[in-house]
């Protein structure tokens, strides 16, 4: 051991949530370890393909494929992998992750400064109380600690400091926030919107919620509309940690900064009942290092902050750390999505659009709220798409050469629309990760094992989301081509959770309603492992918002002197 | 933008891609990754050039064969771009014979190429008129967008040869628009004859 060093805090990854609770705990005037496992990304100088062109790289922007598939095998499969973003994503051959037979998961990952706060799809929606009863409703999984009241101001503080354009609705069931002005719905969009309205009157076609600025902040510029977001932003337009959490904690000068820095375990004192610190390794000069402190945040992603707390197992604490309860590891999630419908929308030919606006449309949740009215399922499911031309690439589906065929490839072409569902996953016992001892990674750590499977509530759900959008759709003038009612591989959505959940019982959870171990009292974990459910909308806001709520709360008892 | 209004700039950019194409021999667009059976022959080389020109001609912009397509498609095909690489699927044999097929299954898809046109053209395709060329391309187009031929090998080629040509500076920026900045977002405009899409609408390449 070396280089043994005393903090107020330690926080563990520096993406959406680790950037918030060091913000947060640097400016209550604590001083603060952060250590990243990536390594460094400094805003703006390191994003280097951000300016380039698709003919200005080596493979005009769509990569090698054939190195992708030896060494991106999974990376390569998200939308927003490119030749131009491969810097932000993990080389899935150097961070092997094993599955159990018939599993199907596929881990998006982002080691580096930001994590995936440089990646993310940016999506910022607030929970309900439809999200946070779900569980004591229909029984499944354990209930919520915590309720909508308890994180709305939270929710006020987060939206307020990293900027989310969105339309105010009036939805119960996606609470309005405090929104910087909507980027606009396009002419296809704002007319699908009157005719679902007009015929579902409960149906809300809306722009999305955005952490992209149509309103400045300081040190960040307007989005310029460009759409290429996951190659990090000169502009500073949309939230990373880069960009926002970052520079407001180094301003405090109570931060210090280490990136190739992975942390393989916690220390936990079971005299004290308090975790002491982490134990950390130099990725690359495979040196051992130690750090103390009063607090330490996991917000290492779900899976990776569940695969620390596995991995610090002693004597103590056999089955890992803060697992008195035995369910660290379980009741994993992952929205269910699929491509719900794809339909042609004629009678628009005369109009096109400019500009690359950073966000498509929603339509939220409208089964399950006041009426069970689920076809075989007891949540939700919302869509997100929107309405767009086709380019140039069309024409390898169309037959033609010549002069006459180029020059129909010109303009714009069909409008199309797409609506993507996304289900409300379950929380299941039998969905879990363990560590996987036999199968080690670069740095002599076990493999975390993922087993996971959607169930018949999913299948269900996305069976209606199906049968729905096709009828709004067709009703709306549009002619569907394409539809599908079985989820992607697990993971597809980019929004696995839970694992070390909250609960009111310390029997039955790993965290308590302020996101801190019920075992340890100065151990809190708030990224997506804390969550007991899923909902149907995007997570990382209410990761966030847990995450500052969390860091007042340890604040207070740092101050009182209770940890 | 009409080909005469480029820039002077652009006319050099233009001539050294020109000059990029022409002058660079056949090894050195061979990758290092390739077989030895997988590099295409001097034939080929020009084939796939003279093919991608047919497809995207020069008309007020220049075509295809110009801006060095054909060269992409090669590299694409090496790289095992658009799935080139896997293993074809099971319709593909009834368009290719088994003498083009790989050990892993995959395509030789220039030895088919030159196979398909040379059948057709009852001898060398490269040798025929330009015309005539054409048409017998055109021909094989048409059979392979027909209903029940999407395992068509002539898909994928025809796929890189637009990949090519429309992330080229020439297709991209001059035959169609291009925009890397926009700086708003106008969500209805009047669509005008003659007005061109962006190559740089990022969501239309990824769905178009």
């Amino acid at each position: 051991m070396a280089n043994d060093t005393h903090f107020d805090a330690i926080v563990v990854g520096s993406g959406i949530t680790g950037g918030w609770a060091a913000k947060e705990l640097t400016e209550a005037g604590l001083k603060v370890l952060l250590l990243e496992r990536g390594r460094m990304i400094e805003h703006q100088t390191d994003y280097k393909t951000e300016l380039k062109a698709p003919w200005e790289m080596p493979f005009r922007g769509a990569g090698d494929a054939a190195r992708y598939e030896k060494q991106f095998p999974v990376q390569m499969l998200n939308r927003h992998f490119t030749e131009f973003t491969e810097n932000h994503f993990v080389n899935d051959a150097e961070n092997p992750y094993q599955k159990v037979a018939d599993t199907d998961f596929n881990w998006f990952r982002s080691y580096q400064l930001g994590g995936r706060s440089l990646t993310w799809g940016r999506q910022s929606y607030r929970w309900s109380d439809y999200d946070f009863g779900a569980n004591k409703r229909d029984g499944h999984g354990t209930d919520w600690p915590i309720r909508y009241a308890d994180v709305a101001p939270w929710y006020d503080k987060v939206e307020e400091f990293i900027g989310v354009s969105g339309a105010a609705e009036g939805l119960r069931q996606l609470p309005d926030g405090k929104f910087q002005p909507p980027m606009a719905l396009n002419v296809v969009e704002q007319a699908l919107r009157e005719r679902i309205a007009k015929q579902w009157p409960d149906r809300c076609l809306t722009i999305g919620r955005t952490a992209n600025l149509t309103q400045e902040k300081p040190g960040r510029a307007l989005c310029q509309n460009r759409s290429i977001c996951a190659r990090g932003c000169s502009y500073g337009a949309y939230f990373s940690t880069q960009s926002s959490t970052l520079p407001a904690a180094k301003a405090t000068g109570n931060l210090t900064l280490i990136t190739d820095a992975v942390v393989e375990r916690v220390d936990y004192d079971p005299k004290t009942k308090r975790v002491t610190g982490v134990r950390w390794i130099d990725t690359k000069t495979k040196d051992r290092h130690t750090a103390t402190a009063r607090v330490v945040f996991l917000n290492a992603g779900a899976f990776n902050s569940v695969h620390l707390l596995l991995n610090s197992a002693d004597a103590a604490m056999p089955n890992g750390l803060a697992n008195s309860s035995g369910v660290l590891g379980t009741h994993i999630m992952d929205h269910a999505n699929t491509l719900s419908a794809a339909a042609l929308m004629p009678g628009f030919e005369a109009w096109t659009t400019f500009g690359n606006r950073p966000t498509g449309v929603i339509i939220p949740r409208y089964r399950n709220l006041d009426t069970m009215d689920g076809a075989g399922h007891s949540r939700g499911f919302s869509f997100q798409g929107g309405a767009l031309q086709s380019g140039w690439t069309r024409g390898k589906r169309e037959a033609g050469i010549g002069a006459d065929y180029k020059e129909s490839l010109q303009p714009p072409g069909m409008w199309r629309v797409v609506l993507v569902g996304f289900a409300d996953c379950v929380p299941r016992a039998s969905n879990r990760l363990t560590l996987d001892r036999a199968n080690v990674d670069a740095n002599g750590l076990p493999q975390l094992k993922v087993q996971f499977a959607f169930g018949a509530e999913e299948n269900a759900a996305l069976a209606q989301a199906k049968a729905d959008a096709a009828e709004m759709l067709t009703h709306a003038g549009g002619q569907v081509i394409m539809g599908f009612d079985r989820p992607g591989a697990g993971g597809t959505a980019i929004h696995e959770m839970g694992g070390a959940r909250m609960g009111f019982d310390p029997a039955t959870s790993v965290l308590n309603q302020w996101s801190q171990a019920h075992d340890a009292a100065n151990l809190f974990v708030t990224d997506g492992a804390q969550m007991s459910s899923s909902a149907c909308q995007n997570p990382s806001l209410t990761y966030m918002a847990l995450t500052a709520r969390a860091c007042a709360h340890a604040v207070s008892l740092i101050r009182s002197g209770a940890i | 933008m009409a080909y005469d209004r480029w820039s002077r700039r652009d006319l050099m950019g233009a001539a050294a891609l020109l000059a990029l194409v022409v002058g660079v021999p056949t090894a050195t667009v061979m990758l290092s990754t390739q077989d030895a059976a997988d590099a295409p022959s001097d034939r080929q080389r020009a084939m796939i050039a003279a093919v991608s020109d047919h497809v995207l001609p020069t008309t007020d912009t220049p075509g295809a064969g110009q801006v060095g397509t054909g060269d992409f498609v090669i590299l694409a095909l090496a790289h095992g771009l658009d799935g080139t690489r896997a293993p074809a699927a099971t319709g593909a044999l009834s368009f290719a014979g088994a003498g083009q097929r790989r050990p892993d299954g995959s395509l030789r898809y220039l030895d088919w190429l030159e196979q398909a046109l040379d059948t057709a053209a009852r001898g060398d395709w490269l040798g025929m008129a330009p015309a005539a060329r054409a048409k017998i391309l055109a021909t094989l187009d048409a059979a392979a967008f027909a209903q029940g031929a999407d395992a068509h090998p002539w898909r994928k080629l025809k796929g890189l040869i637009l990949t090519g040509y429309y992330t080229s500076q020439v297709g991209g920026s001059d035959e169609l628009s291009y925009e890397l900045t926009p700086g708003r977002f106008d969500p209805a405009v009047p669509l005008k004859a003659g007005m061109r899409g962006y190559s740089s609408d990022w969501t239309a390449v990824d769905f178009g």
